[in-house]
């Protein structure tokens, strides 16, 4: 009996993102664990464990909020470090958001990876195992000496596109060059056409000149990126496939960090729909802006901590996005 | 002017790195250190570090624009960029380090929490013998200290019934604790009873703990699981460590054991000749006072000093064995020593909510004491400390500027001395950097 009893998958929810958790603890069947997390009156963070973890093996979610990205990583690492002095049998950190993933290199310098520091500090804490959502650079799970399972949107994308637009009549472009590759992607499994903006970026958050590599000519334009942040990107190549001739521009986003004046910006913008999925909280912002729609990420986290759990191969989950 | 010595500042206590550059006579380290718009830090080391030895201060403390996360992400970051940087070694200068004490909940026989329950923001009447609001799950953070302004309003409005009404207060927070024992209770209307005594008077931080009202409110262990809290101690040595922290410096640590977390030297620098400095220049007529320990666990720290300078000593001990329901505010605390018609020196490491020392004043004027001195090494003043010791009984309050304590001088006027650490910090940095001793730091005088 307690053989059986033992290492069953404890689902712990953070702060940040309690309603994803709550999504991918339905999805499995189960109940999030017992715990609470609060800021004691000298804002240090602690974390309340009410339930055993010991021989279990732990997931613990947690997305970071927009604007309080380092309360949720530090609540995160706690929580890990936590569940491994109560000898957790295996302790996966599912990241929604990597938070940092845009500092993964020293462009300049001494310029901080943070990424890598991120990744240094979870594995510090004790994480065994990492699932996150298109990771903005992939070479980031080489930060990591431990499994990362970086799952992709695409699939839901695919999903999503082929449910509400007709795929003929639309055109996959990329808001830049790094992210050519995701949309290149899209487009051959749309088998639509493909069209690139290259734009020069003087500084971080401002946006420079942009020129279209393409044909969007009377199309539906459908951007394609990882991360919308101030939106400032999108919104300025949504003025120029409009420029360049599109029936309407929308854009397909999987993390919705949404910054700053983001939503005034897109409420201003000639995009007609912003697409994201649920990595990141949104809190308000969807009634802020009627542009905005949001796909459900859970069933692909929760069927990607099932297989992680039953040690079932994961790649399935690259290519299908479960119902 | 010192050579190949970088100092590095963080954002949260800008005028300690002034200081010691000062003293150093270095200019600070340029740097940009701000947030992006998305929540993540931003850091850029603008001068070169390459074969430098860096020192980086950040305290332990919430404040300047920032949360306390905030400050020691900064600080991880700010060391992983300078190891990046090719720097020679990076020392890490945490004046109070954070996640040193980490409270734990106290436990009924049954396995149960014993619950302090009740928060002071949404009264009106402040007394310094009101229970505190220890954190804990269920129990909502008290009242920050937002700015001087809303403090100042809140102060104005309050009346403190002092003196004779000392008992009634007592009465007035059980009945509190009556209505909100129960978490669900508090918290179950969604969020109605939570946001009325917290509008307006908490600010952005510890909205936090309310967004997930039903989160917080339906916790309970499971049945047979004794709940307990996780402690970051070991933790953030880990974290500073993996970031490339080749050295720490910090000072009176609430558990020396601390030290032994890291991996790497740590030197833990004493603010005690700071007090003893303050007692024989400030204090009148000192050997006849008597320097007292607020708890048990800082007995050691205390009776250093009142050896040292051959004064008498008490102490104060924490009654926890229950007693009658009415009478366990006052069974609670007892004197061991003697106080009458003496000036007292209260002596501890840390003034967090301010509970613990302001208790043990009013024991001790209860007593007989004539004058109240508290030197504490660090002031943090979380949450409504700066209201409770308005309120109490202590006369002169001395910390040391670890943290940041220009608002709470402000706020306490006359009552509150501050002591520079800075001479002291920047004499270790000299000595680290120079590889020179530095225990004649942790015994000079």
């Amino acid at each position: 009996m307690s053989a059986e009893m033992a290492n069953e998958i404890k689902l712990i929810s953070g702060r940040s993102h309690p309603d994803l958790s709550d999504k991918i603890a339905k999805r499995l069947g189960i109940e999030v664990a017992r715990t609470v997390s609060l800021n004691y009156s000298n804002q240090e963070t602690s974390f309340t464990v009410g339930e055993s973890v010991r021989d279990e093996d732990v997931f613990i979610v947690q997305s970071t909020a927009t604007g309080d990205v380092n309360e949720g990583l530090m609540e995160l690492l706690i929580m890990i470090s936590a569940c491994r002095t109560a000898s957790a049998r295996r302790i996966t950190a599912v990241i929604p958001n990597f938070p940092y993933a845009r500092q993964d290199k020293k462009d300049k310098s001494r310029a901080p990876i943070s990424a890598r520091l991120v990744a240094n500090m979870l594995q510090t804490a004790g994480a065994n195992h990492i699932v996150t959502v298109d990771l903005h650079a992939s070479q980031i799970q080489g930060f990591f000496s431990v499994p990362v399972d970086n799952l992709y949107a695409e699939p839901s994308f695919l999903r999503y596109i082929r449910e509400n637009y007709n795929a003929e009549d639309s055109v996959i472009v990329s808001p830049d060059a790094g992210g050519a590759k995701r949309a290149t992607s899209i487009a051959d499994h749309l088998n639509t056409a493909f069209a690139l903006i290259h734009k020069e970026r003087p500084r971080p958050n401002v946006v420079g000149r942009m020129v279209l590599v393409g044909n969007v000519q009377d199309k539906v334009a459908i951007l394609v990126d990882d991360i919308a942040d101030t939106c400032g990107t999108l919104v300025k190549a949504a003025a120029v496939l409009k420029e360049n001739g599109a029936k309407t521009v929308i854009a397909l986003v999987t993390h919705g960090v949404l910054s700053g004046n983001a939503i005034e910006t897109l409420n201003a913008s000639v995009l007609s729909a912003l697409v994201v999925t649920n990595t990141v909280p949104l809190g308000d912002k969807v009634e802020r802006c009627p542009k905005l729609r949001v796909i459900d990420i859970s069933p692909t986290i929760a069927e990607a901590i099932r297989r992680t759990h039953n040690g079932e191969s994961v790649s399935y989950l690259f290519t299908h996005a479960p119902v | 002017m010192v050579r190949n010595i970088v100092v590095l500042g963080g954002n949260s206590h800008p005028a300690l790195v002034e200081s010691v550059c000062n003293i150093l006579a270095l200019p600070a380290c340029n740097r940009i250190l701000t947030k992006f718009s998305s929540g993540e830090s931003r850091c850029e080391i603008q001068d070169s570090v390459r074969g430098k030895d860096v020192y980086i201060i950040q305290t332990g403390f919430g404040g300047n624009g920032s949360r306390l996360n905030d400050h020691f992400m900064d600080l991880c970051i700010m060391i992983s960029a300078c190891t990046t940087g090719s720097a020679r070694r990076v020392t890490a200068v945490l004046p109070l380090f954070p996640y040193s004490r980490q409270p734990d909940l106290p436990y009924k026989k049954s396995g149960a929490p014993l619950f302090k329950a009740g928060s002071e923001s949404g009264k009106k009447d402040y007394t310094f013998e009101s229970i505190p609001a220890t954190p804990a799950p269920g129990v909502p953070p008290s009242a920050g200290l937002v700015s001087a302004t809303d403090i100042s309003s809140r102060l104005a409005k309050e009346a403190l019934p002092n003196g004779n009404g000392s008992m009634s207060p007592v009465k007035q927070t059980n009945g509190h604790t009556n209505g909100h024992t129960n978490g669900e209770a508090y918290f179950g209307a969604n969020g109605q009873s939570v946001a009325s005594p917290v509008s307006g008077v908490i600010g952005s931080y510890t909205t936090h703990d309310y967004e997930n009202v039903s989160h917080l409110g339906a916790f309970q262990a499971k049945p047979g699981y004794k709940q307990w809290v996780a402690q970051a101690g070991t933790l953030v040595a880990n974290l500073l460590t993996c970031a490339g922290a080749d050295h720490v410096i910090t000072m009176d640590l609430h558990d020396p054991q601390v030290q032994g977390f890291f991996d790497v030297p740590v030197d833990n620098l004493y603010g005690r000749p700071l007090l003893k400095r303050y007692i024989q220049t400030n204090v009148p007529n000192y050997k006849d006072a008597v320097i007292i320990s607020p708890d048990a666990g800082g007995a050691k720290r205390a009776t250093a000093i009142a050896d040292s300078m051959g004064m008498e000593f008490a102490l104060i001990h924490k009654e926890r064995r229950p007693t009658k329901i009415t009478d366990r505010q006052n069974a609670s605390m007892m004197l061991v020593g003697n106080v009458t018609d003496r000036v007292c020196i209260l002596i501890d490491d840390l003034l967090d909510t301010g509970n613990t020392i302001t208790r043990a004043a009013k024991l001790l004027k209860k007593e007989g004491a004539t004058k109240i001195y508290a030197l504490l090494t660090h002031g943090v003043f979380s949450g409504d400390a700066i209201n409770r010791v308005k309120a109490s009984a202590i006369d002169k309050l001395v910390v040391t500027n670890s943290v940041p304590q220009g608002e709470h001088k402000a706020l306490l006027g006359s009552r509150l001395d501050v002591l520079d650490i800075s001479p002291i910090f920047t004499e270790a940095i000299r000595r680290v950097h120079h590889g020179e001793s530095i225990s004649v730091l942790f015994n000079y005088d």
